[in-house]
């Protein structure tokens, strides 16, 4: 028992070294030789797709670490977070588009207005449980996203309408740098988050919500006022992705910032990499992206898929997307994470136990 | 001294080498890339495969001629192209990787609008010129950007061919009444002809808007009967065109020209509503009957001809499938005439480029969209489509006026 103890540790660590390794080589890299690698024709770390490819992870992992506030600690499976990235994109692109307002001084009100919106739905959506707030906070995710092509005055869109908002190029050197360093921030700052609300007040309070909602009340833990700070917080941080991503896709309309792809992946990414943990999000936002491109056929690194033709490969990859999903969500229901940091190691009696606990 | 005669030497010299290369008559240069990200799954994808069908015959006609012939050397092309599930944000990321990646010398557009508006601001920031074909919105065109040129009329110019029309016949109709689907595209064609009407002696005497969608119409159209217009025109889209000609008939709502923006042209308009559908005008980009005078490239009917042979069973390609073989001419003509694969050359031979293809004259504004093909003018006259207007290229004369309901 002991030995297994330490050896557990002593893999902890390795993962831990790898891990930051790992981060270290991915955000210094690009730093170093920007020109130089350029033309030296480096694959994957100095061009402009690698920066497109990892400012979407870092996009993904906030959103996941955030869902994971309110749907991993609290355990209110919220599925409608999209409209917190669009209110934060809508707000920064208006305050450029329309009021001439600097970027970086719009940024800074994506996540307030997101979270003053959260905040005001938040409080009678909360009284919702389990389905039913579910499907509640998919109706806010879509409603809103409908709302904001819509809403006219004196018959001209007010947010842009249907053709949406076309900001100014952000006219910077080395642009593609600078949107995956401030992503990169975000992605930090959302995971700093976590960590300390983990080991906060209002983390404990939390995760004694999810575990029992009137238990957590008995023992005066404020249950209305946790939920909604733990939904602004996440809708915060949510929003924060949304506005730095309207200035750096240019263009902000209905289909860009309230996808409902995007509410289903960045609970996907929370379930595959482990909710209620501080990496499990990220883990799974970085595992999850990368998949989904690797199927798509758009990393360097690709694959033929043996009896497709090339007209039914891009159907086919979405079908073993979904399946590698089921199979994953069935058989690894803690998340990848738990093979990390030494908890439990990959084996056919963990997938067994895993199905028999998953089983209906 | 020494120096500057060595260095006239040796520009003497790569002179030399220049002209004997080119002199020696066409030879096989290296592959343009194209590339073009397109939803091959999720919500666009009957539209894209149309697109990529477009750009595939024009890519089968290149190839067999031996490739574009830039300054007397022919260079093959490949089209690479990914699936971007319908999503704009995918888009965005694959139209890098076709930059940075597969090092693609230009782009061809997705489907779509958004995912349009947002390509074309990736090919302005890395200066890649982008011939698109399906993106009619005019805010794309609105932003300054110099890199994305668009083949097809602009949402403004789909019902004025039809006022255009109407002022030619006689008796000359003088009043209007306009419904109007609320999405973006549909207002857009609405208001400009608001504004276009009363300069060509017609009253807008009815604007009325409804839902998007709206499968029962009844109201709008009684109202469209108590103002007694000559015209009726609805800007929206199948389901509610179909909508609109059905209450008429119920309301015997009597006009000398039914016309609908989207809807139409497509087969699903007549198979729907019989021999209601006789009489309804429409505006298109294209019809397989319109005869220009095209300066290379294939006829209207060799087209037609190439497309059924190409993909057989579908029946006459769709214009969707024409403009975007359109956006393929308009670069190949663009890179000989720039002479060059240089991307801002290149951009600049697209903003001078004016030509005639089967689709159509191409030649862009200021702002990179195509406003000087006219749209043209269809009317199913028994159960067929007919191009009628512009004169220049119709195949038939409009059946004028249309009759009312109970001498049907």
């Amino acid at each position: 028992m002991i030995a297994t103890a330490a050896s557990n540790r002593r893999r902890q660590r390795i993962f831990l070294i790898a891990g930051a390794i790992l981060a270290a080589y991915a955000l210094l890299a690009p730093l170093t030789s920007l020109d130089a690698a350029q033309s030296a024709n480096v694959p994957l770390l100095a061009d402009k797709f690698w920066f497109q490819i990892a400012t979407n992870i870092a996009m993904f992992i906030v959103m996941a670490t955030a869902w994971n506030i309110i749907g991993g600690i609290t355990g209110y499976a919220a599925f409608g977070n999209v409209a917190f990235f669009g209110i934060g994109a809508y707000t920064t692109g208006m305050l450029i588009a329309k009021a001439k307002w600097p970027f970086l001084l719009a940024l800074p009100l994506a996540p307030v207005v997101a979270a003053a919106f959260a905040a005001l739905v938040g409080l009678p959506l909360l009284r919702l449980r389990g389905h039913y707030f579910a499907v509640a906070s998919l109706g806010v995710g879509v409603a809103v996203g409908e709302l904001v092509q819509n809403i006219d005055y004196a018959g001209q869109p007010v947010f842009g309408g249907a053709s949406g908002l076309f900001l100014p190029i952000f006219r910077i050197d080395n642009r593609g740098l600078f949107f995956f360093y401030l992503m990169s921030a975000a992605a930090a700052l959302s995971i700093a988050v976590t960590w300390w609300m983990l080991r906060s007040r209002l983390g404990y309070g939390l995760i004694a919500i999810r575990e029992n909602e009137e238990a957590a009340s008995v023992l005066g833990v404020n249950t209305t006022a946790y939920k909604v700070a733990a939904f602004a917080l996440a809708a915060a941080l949510t929003g924060l992705a949304g506005g730095i991503f309207s200035q750096w896709n240019v263009f902000v309309n209905q289909d860009n910032v309230f996808p409902i792809t995007y509410n289903i992946q960045m609970i996907l990414m929370a379930l595959l990499g482990g909710t209620g943990t501080v990496f499990g999000p990220a883990t799974g936002a970085v595992l999850l992206y990368l998949l989904i491109q690797f199927l798509g056929g758009t990393l360097p690194i690709s694959f033929d898929l043996p009896f497709v033709s090339s007209d039914a490969r891009p159907i086919v990859a979405q079908v073993i997307l979904g399946l590698l999903l089921v199979v994953v969500v069935i058989f690894v229901p803690r998340g990848v994470i738990d093979f990390f940091g030494g908890r439990t190691r990959l084996s056919v009696a963990y997938l067994r136990r895993s199905l028999r606990e998953t089983s209906l | 001294m020494a120096l500057r005669k060595l260095a006239l030497l040796a520009v003497a010299a790569v002179a030399a080498f220049a002209c004997g290369t080119t002199s020696a008559g066409p030879t096989t240069g290296s592959a343009i890339i194209l590339g073009a990200p397109l939803g091959l799954t999720g919500s666009l994808t009957k539209e894209s495969n149309l697109t990529l069908q477009g750009y595939n015959l024009w890519l089968d006609w290149i190839n067999a001629q031996g490739g574009i012939v830039v300054n007397g050397v022919k260079h093959p092309v490949t089209l690479r192209y990914y699936d971007d599930t319908s999503s704009a944000n995918q888009s965005a990321v694959l139209m890098q990787k076709l930059i940075t990646e597969d090092k693609a010398n230009f782009l061809l557009g997705p489907y779509g609008s958004a995912a349009t508006a947002t390509d074309a601001a990736i090919a302005e920031q890395n200066q890649i010129p982008m011939v698109e074909a399906n993106g009619a919105a005019q805010a794309i065109f609105n932003q300054g950007y110099k890199y994305t040129f668009g083949v097809l009329s602009p949402a403004n110019k789909y019902l004025q061919g039809v006022v255009d029309m109407a002022a030619t016949l006689n008796p000359k109709p003088t009043t209007i009444a306009l419904l109007s689907a609320d999405d973006n595209f549909s207002l857009e064609v609405a208001n400009a002809i608001n504004d276009y009407a009363p300069g060509k002696g017609m009253n807008v005497v009815l604007f009325k808007k409804y839902k998007n969608g709206a499968t029962n119409l009844t109201a709008e159209v009684q109202a469209a009967k108590a103002a007694k217009p000559d015209i009726v025109l609805n800007s929206g889209h199948l389901t509610e065109a179909i909508a609109i000609n059905k209450a008429a008939k119920e309301q015997k709502l009597n006009a000398k020209i039914f016309a609908y923006s989207v809807g139409p042209s497509t087969p699903d308009f007549i198979s729907a509503l019989g021999s209601d559908a006789n009489f309804v005008y429409d505006g298109s980009q294209w019809t397989p009957q319109v005869k220009y005078t095209p300066a290379f490239y294939l006829s209207e009917s060799d087209y037609v001809a190439a497309y059924k042979a190409k993909y057989p069973g579908l029946g006459d390609p769709d214009y969707h499938v024409a403009e975007s073989t359109a956006a393929c001419l308009a670069l190949q003509r663009a890179i000989e005439n720039a002479g060059s694969l240089d991307p801002t050359k290149v951009r600049n031979a697209l903003a001078a480029l004016d030509v005639t293809v089967f689709f159509g004259q191409i030649k862009f504004d200021p702002r990179g969209i195509n406003t000087y093909k006219p749209m043209v003018v269809e009317q199913i006259q028994n159960g067929v489509h007919h191009t009628v207007f512009p004169a220049t290229v119709a195949d038939a004369q409009p059946m004028y006026p249309t009759p009312n309901w109970d001498q049907r």
